[in-house]
């Protein structure tokens, strides 16, 4: 179970980006996630939340886009209010 | 809506990438050593350090989520090692690698070991900056192993198969097990060793040796 941790890490990254994109908010964050990224889409959803609390990001979406091979472990774009 | 492109694990990536160039330019060869709990990599890294001591500069990092327990037993070797306790976190990182070497003079280490926390799963997604990543699985495991957790066997190098002593009072099929590993990383190099009786132990470290 490091999927809190990867949560965390999203949630660190799209607060980055957002700043850099000076939005207000950010609505969803759209992930790429391969099958041998070694992460669960499960337990990274279920963790989500948890790891939004008390950020900006708290009451944004995760979207999850599973590709069919590959690792990737990637943010592909942020939905954002300005 | 805001394109980024940006792996999620960059950050983690890129201290990887930085310990590896600081090992390389330190002439340090690198290896970590992943598995579930209990397959014996402390007996096998105990056993590693005291026969390679002779031989080359060895050390070991050895990560937990409590207590320092095997740091203890393996510094009885000798050998310089520190315990790495990670909370509840379930795998090591860049960071905590850096952050404990960073008393260390790495330059004056031949071969360092890094035992991650036992689990199978976790630590895949992790690059330590390690140059060589051993799996290890014990023969009371069961020969499917490599089959249920098949990307920490896609991320590592080398498989060693431990416990080997055992082998027959636990029925372990030898065959299958060669079959699983090579069925989910084809082509992967795999040793056969008894930490307990030395078994294997000379081919795995002339291995280890000859690697770096």
């Amino acid at each position: 179970m490091h999927e809190l941790s990867i949560a965390m890490n999203i949630v660190e990254i799209a607060e980055e980006e957002r700043l850099r994109h000076h939005a207000a908010r950010v609505r969803a964050i759209h992930l790429r996630l391969g099958p041998l990224s070694g992460v669960s889409k499960d337990a990274l959803l279920f963790s989500y939340p948890f790891a939004c609390e008390g950020t900006p990001l708290e009451g944004s979406r995760l979207a999850i886009h599973e590709e069919r091979a590959g690792e990737a472990l990637e943010i592909i774009a942020l939905e954002v209010e300005s | 809506m805001v394109e980024v492109r940006q792996r999620v694990l960059k950050q983690n990536d890129m201290l990887a990438r930085d310990l590896r160039e600081r090992f390389r330019e330190a002439g340090t060869y690198v290896v970590s050593i992943v598995s579930s709990p209990g397959s014996g990599k402390t007996m096998f890294l105990e056993r590693l350090l005291a026969t390679l001591r002779g031989e080359s500069r060895v050390a070991a990092l050895v990560g937990d989520l409590a207590t320092e327990n095997d740091a203890l037993r393996l510094q009885r070797s000798g050998a310089p090692v520190k315990q790495i306790t990670t909370g509840s976190i379930c795998h090591l990182d860049a960071s905590m690698v850096s952050n404990a070497l960073a008393s260390w003079d790495v330059s004056q280490l031949d071969i360092l070991f890094i035992e991650n926390v036992g689990n199978l799963v976790c630590p895949s997604s992790y690059d330590l900056g390690e140059d060589l990543r051993v799996v290890l699985l014990s023969v009371t495991e069961g020969e499917d192993k490599p089959l249920k957790y098949p990307t920490i066997f896609n991320t590592a190098d080398v498989a060693v198969i431990t416990k080997m002593d055992l082998a027959e009072a636990v029925e372990f099929d030898r065959d299958a097990a060669h079959r699983n590993i090579q069925s989910v990383r084809p082509g992967m190099r795999v040793f056969e060793v008894s930490a307990k009786t030395g078994l294997g132990m000379r081919q795995w470290t002339d291995f280890l040796q000859s690697a770096h």
